[in-house]
């Protein structure tokens, strides 16, 4: 055992070295002018995402409630927009909105306002089924316990259901919004600058594949590792699964 | 609208079927076997896989499957199918191993034990009690990694595989009848993904029904 330790940080060590030197070796003179459009693009999807996870929790708590608790037709309704959305592909969608809303409103939509609005009723579906699996998590006694006491509807829903739903929706709310986060990278198909459009536009001006493939790994993966973190500091009982 | 323009590209259309449909079978097919294998590992007790599987998952996790499928066919300059498959595959086999993991450890250590203290071999431990039982776990979370398989296909459209969602595209540039063309789209995606949740559901009854 404690070899295998000693080994895993020699690996690491050694990994991080040839990769430092590697990035070294690279040719970033023609990729470092480009920084600041780079960054601004970076910021454009992470304000795509968090815009998306505001509307999509906002229209998740009361679609999950409906599809939970409603009555027969609305009920019917919102399971039947959950799920359409969940069988459809992601691009499928941002195609929907961009493309074929307009033919039958009439009315054009920008590609950011198509790419906002798509993203959005994405979160709000996959989010739905996240906040009904954390209400379908607290026991029924639960409730019936704070009914016994003499609460009412909404104070059973907001002091008793809501705070344990939420605690045990968190690690599936993580995955969900990482997952968004590296959705918004298909916004790059409806010509949204974003970040994976913004570094696909530096590398047909400057060519440089290598440089700028390091910087767009780095960029995703320390937004979608800050998410994690973030929504980890939440949950007082987070422990390491391994 | 102007429904008879998907019979007029029906050739189109089943064609782009037959490629997501073989792209989706192959993914789920690679997917399985890596992950399943990768997560056999991380469940395994050496801490060194522990660390190489846990890394394989978190980076490939973090990342979009644009990233991975444009770097395999612009970076390292694969051949569009070959590329598309090898970024699905990538993928969903950090999910599969993930909840292969999770499905192992769901059983237990005292089954494991109780096993070989009955005189059963390790492999015999392994196929009879823990495998029945890891499997029956992982149905349902393996059936929602496969309808995202076959949801992220489309993204391979994007490297200019003809796939169903790069037909649907093409329909829309030659004759604007872009509602026609996504509706078609989005119900076929519906039915294969529909097909995949009865095979298993059908799967896990038989499963579950096993004494």
């Amino acid at each position: 055992m404690n070899a295998q330790v000693w080994i895993w940080r020699v690996l690491v060590a050694a990994t991080l070295i040839v990769s430092a030197w590697l990035v070294s070796t690279l040719d970033w003179t023609r990729v470092a002018p480009s920084w600041e459009f780079l960054l601004l693009a970076l910021g454009r999807s992470w304000w795509l995402a968090i815009i998306a996870m505001a509307v999509g929790s906002a229209a998740a708590v009361p679609l999950a409630l409906l599809r939970v608790y409603g009555p027969p037709w609305p009920r019917r309704a919102a399971t039947l927009l959950i799920e359409a959305v969940r069988a459809t592909p992601e691009l499928m969608i941002i195609f929907w909105v961009y493309f074929t809303l307009p033919l039958v409103t009439g009315s054009q939509v920008s590609a950011w306002n198509a790419a906002l609005g798509s993203l959005s009723v994405i979160a709000a579906a996959y989010l739905a089924e996240v906040v009904r699996a954390g209400l379908y998590s607290v026991p029924a006694a639960q409730r019936e316990a704070a009914r016994a006491l003499g609460l009412r509807t909404l104070a059973v829903f907001r002091l008793v259901v809501l705070p344990q739903a939420l605690r045990n929706m968190l690690p599936a709310l993580i995955a969900q919004l990482v997952s968004l986060f590296k959705t918004t990278s298909l916004v790059y198909a409806i010509g949204v600058m974003d970040f994976f459009r913004a570094v696909s536009v530096t590398n047909n001006a400057v060519y440089a594949p290598y440089p700028l493939y390091i910087v767009l790994a780095a960029g995703y993966f320390v937004s979608c590792w800050t998410i994690t973190q973030v929504v980890r500091r939440f949950d007082p009982a987070y422990q390491l699964l391994d | 609208m102007d429904w008879a323009i998907l019979w007029e590209y029906r050739e189109a259309l089943a064609g782009g079927l037959v490629i997501t449909l073989a792209v989706s079978a192959l993914a789920i097919l690679g997917a399985t076997v890596v992950g399943v294998m990768v997560g056999c590992l991380r469940g395994s007790g050496s801490y060194l896989l522990q660390r190489l599987t846990a890394t394989y998952t978190e980076l490939l996790r973090n990342l979009p499957l644009i990233v991975k499928l444009f770097f395999l066919y612009f970076v390292v300059g694969l051949p569009a199918l070959p590329a598309a498959l090898a970024a699905l595959v990538l993928h969903q086999s950090a999910y599969i191993a993930d909840v292969t993991a999770a499905g192992l450890r769901s059983v237990g250590r005292g089954q494991f034990d109780a096993g070989l203290s009955l005189g059963l071999k390790r492999w015999q431990v392994y196929r009879r009690i823990i495998l029945p039982q890891t499997v029956r776990v992982m149905l349902p979370p393996m059936t929602s990694q496969y309808v995202s398989v076959i949801k992220n296909t489309s993204v391979v459209a994007l490297i200019g595989v003809a796939d169903l969602t790069f037909q649907t595209q093409q329909i829309n540039v030659e004759t604007f009848r872009g509602f026609e063309a996504a509706t078609a789209a989005t119900l076929l995606y519906m039915l294969v993904a529909g097909a995949v949740i009865g095979a298993m559901t059908r799967l896990q009854r038989r499963q579950t029904a096993m004494p």
